[in-house]
């Protein structure tokens, strides 16, 4: 492998496993919920300048990881609670532009907030820097966000697998009806996967706070990201939103070295290509 | 009452030009072009189900096949408009072919995925369109009416030319809406199973829809780029695709004149807004929530339906 | 006779005054408030709020006061085009300054030909706007591509630098830098090749690091970086992580002095690149800078970037041009300005009435540390004289009606 293919390989992991911790947020709300998300993008920028504030205040990232992407969680529980809980009997439509109602206030929100300009925040010490892989050298921190994902995806994975409230869950997701005759708390647990997705929502938008500018439209352009990477994999499948995360942050990194003149449009290639050969997604199912 | 409130309307919308400033007359230009946009949108949304969140792929496709018509050519306003108004047709057929398969949420994404297609396309095709700087300095068409040619640089003469073409959309929607067709595509959109059912081919129909609805917002783009004397890539992005959704719940999606109350209120909101704050668009996210909530029929259908039921206690 | 003839050129004078009467001079001014060049508007502003105080304290111009407003170009054309609408048909402004992107500025000029509103361009550097695009309503006060890059061209020549690659934003500006860069650098220096390889990523782009890692892949002599503002910022910031500062590139930033851009990197912003700017703050002594420099450190606490300088100079190129003019008519305000030459904070300029284009000089320098600034600044520091890098008027391609 040469240097430029490995460093190319490294963007593209680090960069798909951004995509994927958003993403899957998304996919979990729409599996089990059938709510497409249009704000989670809101969420992640929320998440990204939550980071911001935090660290400058505290000067500690990982004090940041944790609370923000709670803050973030509360939102969009608060979110749940107040406005979509109103909207579960409508037509999907609905749901879809309320919350791109509230992506409106959150991305101008921000504004009045942290003001119209970028931002950027320093990665934390312990990963500043960069380590020699195979006599080229790369920054510690984008590999500690490409292992960030499959560690996210370890822990879901046991989440929904292993523990009752995952399974619970589960329960809801298959039959909302059986699931509360059985005595489930529906109402709860649409809350709680709000939250939990809103969550990783903000998860993301820490990492990605020390990679990337932090900007009023970083929402927007990662939500369009996200929804491709969760239509090629398949709506509401998990390792759909992997598969789709990985294919999509490669794409994007090889896209810049091998066709730099429609690099742009490949994502969206890609989307139409799978959308025709295989409508559900790479890993989707039908219903 | 109705019909004497129309005909007001309709005179003063001939007659004010002659005493307006020319700002609101600008103004007025552009609610109309955008009214026709939110109005073929509406043929898909309200009339059709079919939320599209890439609908401004049409506007501007019509509106760069007119700049660059007029950039290359010395084709008269009406071959211009027509050849565009093609090219946006050609363009929904394709477009529509594949995205009516699906509906709901899989259609709002395609219509996305295609609608941000065609702005990457725009964007970086830049010795044709110009890339992210778009096109500029092309001199004006020229209107022949009859016998005589006509500069359509006056905003006055603009202003009248958009007029002829909303008056002409609604005159058109209004009739199609009335045909077997209207009928056809408001079954498909209150239950399409039950259509496709009782033996209605629901994706011929959404697909005949989808183009009409293209080819009207083509119109649309034809008339912003010569308003603005420029195309630009944010014509084809997916925030101006999400302007005709918001103008028609605003007004009202399940209303014939919805989204032309919406679009008036949009900008004549956008324009009071913007006068003390910068951040419009949290006030837009904020009545837009409790519509979406409180009054899924928008401003006109909520009217409508307050003014029914007065008529109905009476 | 005589008695009669005198009271009506008396009673003419007086009504010609009551008509020109309105007592304000109205200015609108558009710049980027939002996104990547958000500080760049907010210098701009308060260089021209400075220049506006100025000029009201001491009496206005011919005794009329300046008003401002303000509107965001969000760095694209179509904003713009409704800025200049809201600008011109609501406010009723007699002028416009300002412009930041090229992109914007390529797109309006002939809207302002059609307007007729006369206005100075104090930052977008595209050379067609007093070229082939040129036209009598529109002037430019500031450096443009091609007096900043043949400046830029000189300094690469004598560098040993052969292979060249650039680095530029997705739109007018970086591409226009890139060519007219070439076209330069090759009369200079024969020998010099131009890669193929070369980055142009979208203006707002958050992630530069494909594009970093395919410049570095390509392993080129010379960088030639037009990326400016906020993309700038994140960019270096990107860069140094990947270690791309560390290849031994000589490397090229031609907006790279833009102190909004060294206040925010400070001293992440290597040093001994070579950086050009639209004005330096330290590039000379002249009374008129001195009083510029401190009167924007005392009412700002910074020191005032090129973009605050272009646009407090704008405002004094109209003071001047109305004051010739002794009128604020809009044909004779053009007049005025076309060969109109003074004194601003960045030295001599001298508005050439052929094209409309500023003459004036061109900084580039080292950036290095200083314990006196707080920022990096230039040492050692060139200066071009305003005719060594401008090329002649029939180089533009401009035919001014």
């Amino acid at each position: 492998m040469s240097e430029i293919t490995l460093i190319n390989f490294l963007n593209g992991l680090c960069y798909g496993m951004l995509l994927f911790i958003i993403s899957v947020g998304l996919t979990v709300i729409f599996g089990v919920m059938g709510v497409l998300n249009f704000a989670h993008g809101s969420f992640y920028m929320v998440g990204a300048y939550l980071a911001l504030t935090i660290i400058e205040k505290t000067h500690n990232f990982w004090l940041a990881l944790v609370l923000a992407p709670t803050l973030v969680g509360f939102l969009g529980a608060i979110t749940e609670v107040l406005f979509l809980r109103l909207l579960y009997e409508r037509d999907v439509s609905f749901q879809l532009l309320l919350t791109f109602g509230l992506l409106l206030i959150l991305d101008d929100g921000v504004k009045l907030v942290w003001g119209a300009g970028y931002h950027s925040v320093d990665a934390p010490k312990l990963l500043a820097g960069t380590v020699n892989i195979f006599g080229t050298s790369y920054p510690v921190y984008s590999l500690f966000v490409a292992a960030a994902g499959p560690v996210v995806a370890l822990v879901l994975w046991l989440f929904f697998t292993k523990s009752t409230y995952g399974k619970t869950i589960r329960a809801a997701a298959m039959d909302r009806e059986m699931a509360d005759a059985l005595g489930v708390n529906v109402k709860a647990v649409y809350t709680a996967v709000f939250f939990l997705g809103s969550f990783l929502a903000g998860m993301a938008g820490v990492l990605a706070a020390p990679l990337r500018a932090i900007g009023p439209s970083m929402g927007d352009k990662i939500i369009i990201a996200a929804f491709i990477v969760v239509v090629v994999g398949g709506l509401g499948s998990f390792p759909g939103a992997f598969l789709g995360a990985v294919i999509l942050g490669l794409v994007e990194a090889f896209g810049v070295q091998f066709a730099p003149k429609i690099q742009m449009a490949l994502p969206y290639m890609l989307l139409a290509v799978i959308l025709l050969v295989r409508p559900r997604g790479l890993l989707g199912r039908e219903g | 009452m109705r019909k004497a409130l129309a005909a007001l309307l309709l005179v003063s919308l001939f007659v004010f030009p002659f005493f307006s400033e020319m700002f609101v007359l600008l103004f007025a230009t552009e609610i109309l072009i955008f009214s026709i946009f939110a109005l073929s949108f509406n043929l898909l949304f309200g009339c059709t189900g079919l939320l599209s969140f890439g609908h401004a792929a049409f506007f501007g496709i019509g509106g760069y096949t007119a700049v660059l018509l007029a950039y290359h050519t010395h084709m008269g306003f009406i071959p211009i408009l027509l050849l565009s108004a093609v090219a946006a047709f050609f363009s929904a057929c394709i477009i529509g072919f594949f995205c009516v398969r699906r509906d709901e949420i899989y259609f709002a994404m395609l219509t996305l995925g295609f609608g941000m297609m065609v702005f990457t396309v725009v964007h970086q095709w830049r010795s044709l369109t110009g890339g992210s700087d778009g096109l500029s300095g092309f001199s004006l068409p020229e209107l022949s009416l009859l016998f005589a040619k006509v500069s359509i640089s006056p905003p006055k003469t603009f202003y009248f030319l958009t007029l002829f073409f909303f008056l002409a959309t609604l005159l058109f929607l209004k009739r199609l809406l009335d045909s077997p067709f209207g009928l056809i595509i408001r079954s498909i959109r209150e239950n399409p199973e039950r259509s496709a059912f009782i033996g209605v081919n629901v994706s011929f129909y959404r697909w005949v829809s989808f183009v009409i609805a293209g080819t009207l917002a083509g119109v649309a783009g034809v008339l912003f780029v010569f308003y603005d004397r420029m195309a630009s890539p944010s014509m084809v992005h997916w925030t101006m695709s999400a302007r005709p959704v918001l103008m028609s719940i605003l007004g009202g999606a399940r209303s014939f004149l919805g989204p032309v109350i919406g679009a008036v209120v949009f900008y004549i909101l956008e324009y009071i807004v913007t006068q003390f704050t910068e951040n419009w668009m949290i006030f837009l996210g904020c009545i837009l929530v409790p519509i979406v909530i409180f009054f899924p029929d928008g401003i006109l259908g909520s009217l409508e339906k307050w003014i029914a039921k007065r008529r109905g206690r009476k | 006779m005589r008695k009669v003839v005198s009271v009506l050129m008396a009673l003419l004078f007086m009504s010609t005054i009551a008509f020109a009467g309105k007592d304000t001079i109205k200015i609108g001014s558009i710049y980027i408030f939002s996104g990547f060049a958000a500080t760049y508007g907010q210098f701009a502003k308060q260089g021209i709020l400075l220049a506006v105080d100025e000029i009201n304290k001491s009496g206005g111009i011919l005794g009329k006061k300046l008003e401002v407003y303000f509107e965001d170009s969000h760095a694209k054309p179509d904003k713009a085009l409704r800025a200049i609408r809201k600008l011109v048909f609501e406010k009723k402004v007699d002028f416009l300054v300002g412009f930041d992107s090229s992109g914007v500025a390529k797109s309006v000029v002939s809207y302002i030909k059609e307007l007729k509103i006369p206005t100075i361009i104090t930052h977008a550097a595209t050379p067609d706007v007093t070229g082939k695009q040129c036209n009598k309503y529109v002037f430019r006060i500031s450096v443009n591509i091609n007096q900043n890059v043949m400046a830029a061209a000189k300094i690469a020549a004598k560098t040993k630098a052969v292979r060249w690659t650039t680095i530029g934003p997705d739109y007018a500006f970086g591409h226009q830098s890139w060519e007219y860069f070439q076209k330069y650098l090759k009369q200079l220096n024969p020998k010099a090749q131009f890669m193929k390889t070369v980055a142009f990523p979208k203006v707002g782009t958050e992630d530069y690091t494909p594009y970093i890692t395919s410049i570095m892949a390509a392993n080129p002599d010379g960088v030639f970086i037009s990326l400016w503002s906020g993309d700038l910022i994140n960019f270096v910031k990107q860069a140094r992580k990947m270690g791309f500062f560390d290849k031994g590139y000589t490397i090229l930033m031609s907006l790279g002095a833009a102190t909004e851009v060294l206040y925010a990197l400070k001293d992440q912003m290597p040093t001994g690149i070579w950086v050009g700017t639209r004005y330096w703050f330290l590039a000379n002594n002249s009374p008129v800078n001195k009083h510029f420099v401190e009167a924007y450190k005392k009412k700002y606490g910074v020191y005032p970037s090129y973009n605050a300088q272009n646009a407090y100079a704008a405002v004094y190129a109209l003071k001047y041009a109305i004051e010739k003019a002794q009128s604020t008519d809009k044909e004779k305000v053009i007049k005025a300005l076309e060969g109109l030459a003074f004194e601003a904070p960045a030295g001599k300029i001298y508005i050439r009435p052929e094209d409309h284009q500023a003459i004036l000089n061109v900084t580039w320098g080292k950036t290095a540390y200083d314990p006196h600034y707080p920022i990096r600044i230039l040492k050692p520091m060139v200066i071009f004289k305003g005719d060594e890098v401008t090329p002649p008027v029939s180089a533009t391609g401009c035919k001014m009606e």
